[in-house]
């Protein structure tokens, strides 16, 4: 059990800069979850965490030791990878113990550690065999009993689930949940679903072009995106964003562009005023049949209607812009409908012009 | 004609033609087949035929008779090749030669192949090309220094000498081929390994290469059958006849005297046979092994 | 029995024994450069071994002034090579490097010395009269261009000239690689186009490929024998049967005497067809069905679909192993050494190569061959640019 500590990390392959000045701190027992588009360097820091690539400037810690130095088997660590790399040429068992017998431990207590990993996963029937007759399901499991057994102080997951499809995802990824609360261990997982670092994280650390561009946890990065790129990177569907204007009118905070023109609830009064986006998320629209009237009802026209089931997906066209909401079922409206729409404040979000930061 | 009658009539003519048909698909196969047979006989039948002079009595080694199993059909020559011929040295000679070369080949491939498969470094691209270089070497341009070489060291008529002759000259293409199958590994199963607790070196002798045993079959198959079937080589370092493989062996049999055919026959079938059986059992993965090499470059 | 077996062992822990010491030195040029120290204790330990090595090869009986000078120079270099270490190096890619060193090694003493060797060779003049004093002194006397000179002006065995040699060699290749390839092609459409018993074909069809190559050139040779080789036998007998046909000259042919480059090229077309149909039958059975589907459908016969999807598609495979069968024709000394080889045997066969073999260890012209084996690599050097570089070319249309 131990924190991890990243300090000003930076990562180049020759002179491309992939990591820029990283820092994180992750607590001792705390499921963190790095999340972000790929090709954004997550994975990087994670295999620099795991000592597969070299740190170019900065330091790692594990716990209070520095590791940047240390080979892979010196960092007391166990990885589960995307693409679970079980050796083929082994059975389940010695996949699982082939780390503990390499430490020399004695075969006895090898079996037991083995067993009782198998014991939590649900897998003991599966210890004879050999990767090649396992499903892919199983393998993921086999993969993170390989990884317990050895009673590592951090497991960094490598996009565990990537592989599986929709259904199996959304089991391994209760497993991977009950885990964490059995095991009681420093968790550092990898991901580019937003949904997976939703559920499973304590914390999450958005990424994004090899900068850390939000940590907090879920609530907060979901209720309080720091940026643009979080707002539209968390959630789903995405958050709708429009172009325009902030203004002070009669004292009234006011969003305005062509066919919006909408108060904004709730300001401190210290905001700047000028060029800004307006961020709705589309649950946070609700749709007024019988055309628009009232203020801050924006008139809009339905373009196409999703039905998802117990909801669905109404594409709107405001004057130039896009807009998506997401409603109840019972929601009546044909396309060409002119309808008009509300936002809730607490889905409101705005960011500055050009740097894409928060304003409120 | 009536309705029906013209109905029972296009079934005819539609039956006729299906037959026709079938009469013209069959025809073809058949000749496909007949192409194929001739040309199986134009391949195999060398190999009978030495099965034949093998099979044949002492006094009728010279013939024209063309029968596969000749009349008064005798295993003698057989026991002449054990009895009159150093054979048995032939074989053992060439046996520890190969298998050492072998040896040495594919220890000597592997260990480069993985570092051209795994690591970047300075010369790499440059390296691989000269190994392929070494494949437009005309023949036996080589063959002369080495022999100087083997000469001034003293190791005429060894197996040190033909071993050292040998060793290298498969092992561009054993490195072509190992390296190409390394990059089919994934590498995440090396790095599980370092997780796990390995060396980088640890992780290569315990994953990659229990991993690569059909490649190294490949690699080992193919510096034996090379030196195996050497030559050119062994003429110029073995000049005694204890010393010689078998190929020396058994050109110098069938050498001046037509008598000597029977035993040439004999000894050929016995070389022949094991090392063919392996090659077509293995003829599969060898072919991938050189098309693989060849692509690649 | 015993004696090889020891002598193998002794091989391999020879063999051992480099590698470790290689692998040792390397350890500690990528790992101690640091060291304050690194370079005096480099040149102790260096020049410590070359001198042990060396008094350990001769037999422990050397003169004390050569010991010296090799000492020097080792040194010297040493102290380069750990200047290098120290300063360009310094522990990088210490893993690939020490990975590569023993296979670096073994090619750079067995092919790359050989070939630096045989550049001093042809410089220099060795033949069987300066044989035993070269091996005692070690020493040539030098002759310039002396023997490249010969290669063009005399000839490199007994009559054929350089540009006969050459040219045979061109027409060899091209003819040997044209009829494996038309063979091949002939071969695998026909197998392909079988299902029943394709296995079995395929496994008597690669027989001569199968065979050692010296059993299957020597039989092939017995055939061909001018009284008792089937050859002969049949037609014999076909002229026998059908007289007319020996009116026009169909008979026994002395094949060995009068044909030897006819009966080499036969025997090497035998040889090589079963590779080249192997490596085509590959090549067509990964070409998707359906394309074959969509160019009937759209009305292409059966010629036009060979023409428009069978060969462009078959390229990839074929292109390398045309290449590699070009290289391996032209190189070939193999079936001609072995059916001409005999003492006394002709030279209406020989090609570049085989020459090249016969002048070293027929004629023992040895620095003569040296120089006639450079000329050899320039021209194969020369061809294997010009078509890599024209098949790059080419190449790009079906990119």
């Amino acid at each position: 059990m131990s924190s991890v500590t990243f300090k000003s990390i930076t990562k180049r392959f020759g002179s491309n800069e992939v990591l820029h000045d990283v820092g994180l701190q992750i607590a001792d027992k705390e499921f963190l979850v790095l999340v972000g588009p790929s090709g954004c360097g997550k994975s990087t820091l994670l295999r620099m965490l795991a000592g597969l690539e070299e740190t170019s400037e900065g330091e790692i810690h594990i716990g209070e030791k520095l590791v940047n130095h240390l080979p892979p088997r010196d960092r007391e660590i166990a990885m589960v990878f995307q693409d679970y790399a079980l050796y083929p040429h082994m059975t389940v068992a010695e996949n699982m113990s082939f780390g503990l017998r390499l430490k020399g431990i004695a075969p006895d207590e090898v079996d037991r550690r083995v067993l009782k990993a198998a014991n939590i996963l649900q897998i003991e029937p599966l210890l004879k065999r050999t990767p090649r007759q396992l499903s892919g399901g199983q393998r993921q499991r086999v993969a993170i009993g390989r990884a317990i057994v050895r009673e590592p102080k951090v497991f960094p997951f490598d996009e565990p689930l990537s592989n599986l499809d929709a259904k199996l995802r959304e089991e391994m990824r209760i497993e991977i949940a009950k885990l964490h609360q059995k095991l009681a261990t420093t968790i550092i997982y990898v991901t580019h679903d937003q949904v997976e670092a939703m559920t499973l994280a304590t914390r999450i650390a958005v990424v994004n072009a090899g900068r850390i561009q939000q940590v907090g946890t879920p609530t907060d990065v979901f209720g309080r995106p720091e940026n643009m790129f979080v707002a539209g990177f968390i959630g789903s569907p995405t958050m709708n964003f429009i172009e325009g204007v902030l203004l002070r009118e009669n004292g009234v905070l006011r969003f305005k562009t062509e066919g919006v023109d909408v108060p904004v609830l709730g300001g401190t009064g210290a905001e700047p005023l000028g060029p800004a986006t307006f961020g709705v998320r589309p649950e946070a629209i609700s749709i007024e049949r019988g055309g628009a009237g009232g203020d801050g009802v924006v008139a809009a026209e339905v373009e196409v209607v999703e039905l998802l089931g117990y909801r669905k997906n109404v594409h709107l066209k405001v004057a130039g812009a896009k807009v998506l909401a997401s409603v109840s079922a019972a929601f009546g409206g044909e396309p060409g409908e002119k309808v008009g729409l509300r936002f809730d404040p607490a889905g409101v979000h705005l960011f500055e012009k050009g740097t894409g930061r928060r304003i409120r | 004609m009536t309705e029906r009658g013209a109905r029972t009539a296009g079934l005819l003519t539609s039956q006729a033609i299906l037959k026709a048909h079938h009469r013209r698909e069959a025809l073809k196969t058949a000749l496909v087949h007949g192409a194929l047979i001739l040309a199986c006989a134009v391949c195999v039948y060398p190999l009978l035929r030495i099965l034949a002079v093998s099979l044949r009595p002492g006094d009728r080694i010279i013939s024209t008779d063309l029968s596969i199993i000749p009349q008064g059909a005798t295993m003698v020559s057989y026991a002449r090749v054990f009895a009159e011929t150093h054979f048995l040295f032939w074989l053992w000679n060439s046996l520890v030669i190969t298998v050492a070369t072998s040896l040495v080949g594919v220890a000597l491939a592997s260990t480069a192949a993985y570092a051209f498969s795994r690591f970047k470094f300075p010369g790499q691209r440059l390296g691989l090309s000269l190994l392929l270089g070494t494949q437009m070497l005309p023949a036996g341009m080589l063959i002369l220094p080495l022999f100087l070489m083997i000469m001034r060291l003293k190791l005429m008529n060894t197996y040190l000498g033909m071993v050292i002759a040998y060793s290298v000259s498969s092992l561009p293409f054993s490195i072509w081929i190992l390296k190409g199958y390394f990059d089919t590994i994934p590498r995440s199963l090396e790095e599980a390994a370092l997780v796990d607790g390995t060396s980088v070196f640890g992780a290569f002798y315990r994953i990659v290469l229990p991993l690569s045993t059909p490649a190294l079959a490949i690699a080992f198959l193919f510096n034996f059958t090379q030196a195996w079937n050497e030559y050119l080589v062994a003429r110029v370092i073995l000049t005694d006849s204890y010393k010689y493989t078998w190929t020396l062996g058994l050109f110098d049999l069938q050498g001046q005297y037509l008598t000597q055919w029977g035993m040439f026959a004999a000894a050929s079938l016995l070389v022949t046979i094991p090392v063919m059986a392996v090659f077509l059992y293995s003829s599969k993965w060898l072919l991938t092994g050189m098309t693989l090499g060849g692509v690649k470059g | 029995m015993l004696a090889p077996v020891l002598q193998v062992l002794q091989f391999a822990l020879l063999i051992a024994a480099a590698v470790a010491v290689l692998e040792g030195w390397l350890h500690y040029h990528f790992t101690r450069w640091e060291k304050s120290w690194f370079l005096p204790a480099g040149v102790l330990g260096t020049v410590t071994l070359v001198m042990a090595g060396a008094a350990a090869s001769a037999g422990g009986l050397v003169d004390p002034g050569r010991m010296l000078s090799l000492g020097m120079g080792t040194a010297a270099a040493e102290c380069l090579v750990a200047l290098f270490f120290k300063h360009v190096v310094r522990g990088r890619h210490s893993l690939p490097i020490m990975l590569l060193a023993p296979a670096a090694l073994g090619l750079g003493l067995l092919i790359a010395y050989p070939l630096v060797f045989e550049v001093y060779l042809a410089f220099h003049d060795l033949k069987l009269t300066t044989i035993m004093a070269w091996s005692r002194t070690g020493e040539l006397p030098f002759v310039g261009l002396k023997h490249f000179k010969k290669v063009f002006t005399s000839s490199p065995l007994s009559e054929v000239s350089f540009w006969q040699l050459f040219l045979r060699t061109v027409w060899w290749t091209f003819i040997n690689v044209f009829f494996h390839v038309a063979g091949g092609f002939v071969m695998a459409l026909l197998l392909n186009s079988v299902t029943r018993g394709k296995g079995l074909y395929r496994m008597l069809l690669i027989v001569p490929w199968a065979m050692p190559q010296v059993v299957a050139v020597l039989a092939m040779r017995g055939e061909f024998h001018s009284q008792y080789g089937f050859v002969n036998v049949m037609l014999a007998k076909l002229a026998a049967w059908l007289p007319f046909l020996g009116d026009l000259g169909v008979g026994p042919v002395q094949w060995l005497g009068q044909h030897p480059f006819l009966t080499c090229t036969i025997i090497n077309v035998w040889l090589g067809i079963p590779f080249m149909a192997v490596v085509i039958l590959g090549g067509l059975q990964s070409i998707s069905r359906h394309y074959y589907d969509a160019a009937s459908l759209d009305g292409a016969s059966a010629f036009q679909q060979f023409r428009m999807i069978t060969l462009p598609l078959i390229r990839p495979v074929l292109a390398p192993a045309v290449t590699l069968g070009t290289v391996w024709t032209f190189n070939n000394i193999n079936v001609i050494y072995l059916v001409t080889g005999q003492a006394g045997g002709t030279e209406d066969a020989d090609i570049l190569v085989s020459a090249l073999y016969k002048a070293a260890f027929a004629f023992y012209r040895y620095s003569y061959s040296a120089a006639f084996a450079l000329i050899v690599f320039l021209i194969l050097f020369t061809f294997s640019m010009v078509w890599l570089k024209w098949s790059k070319g080419t190449e790009s249309h079906y990119d």
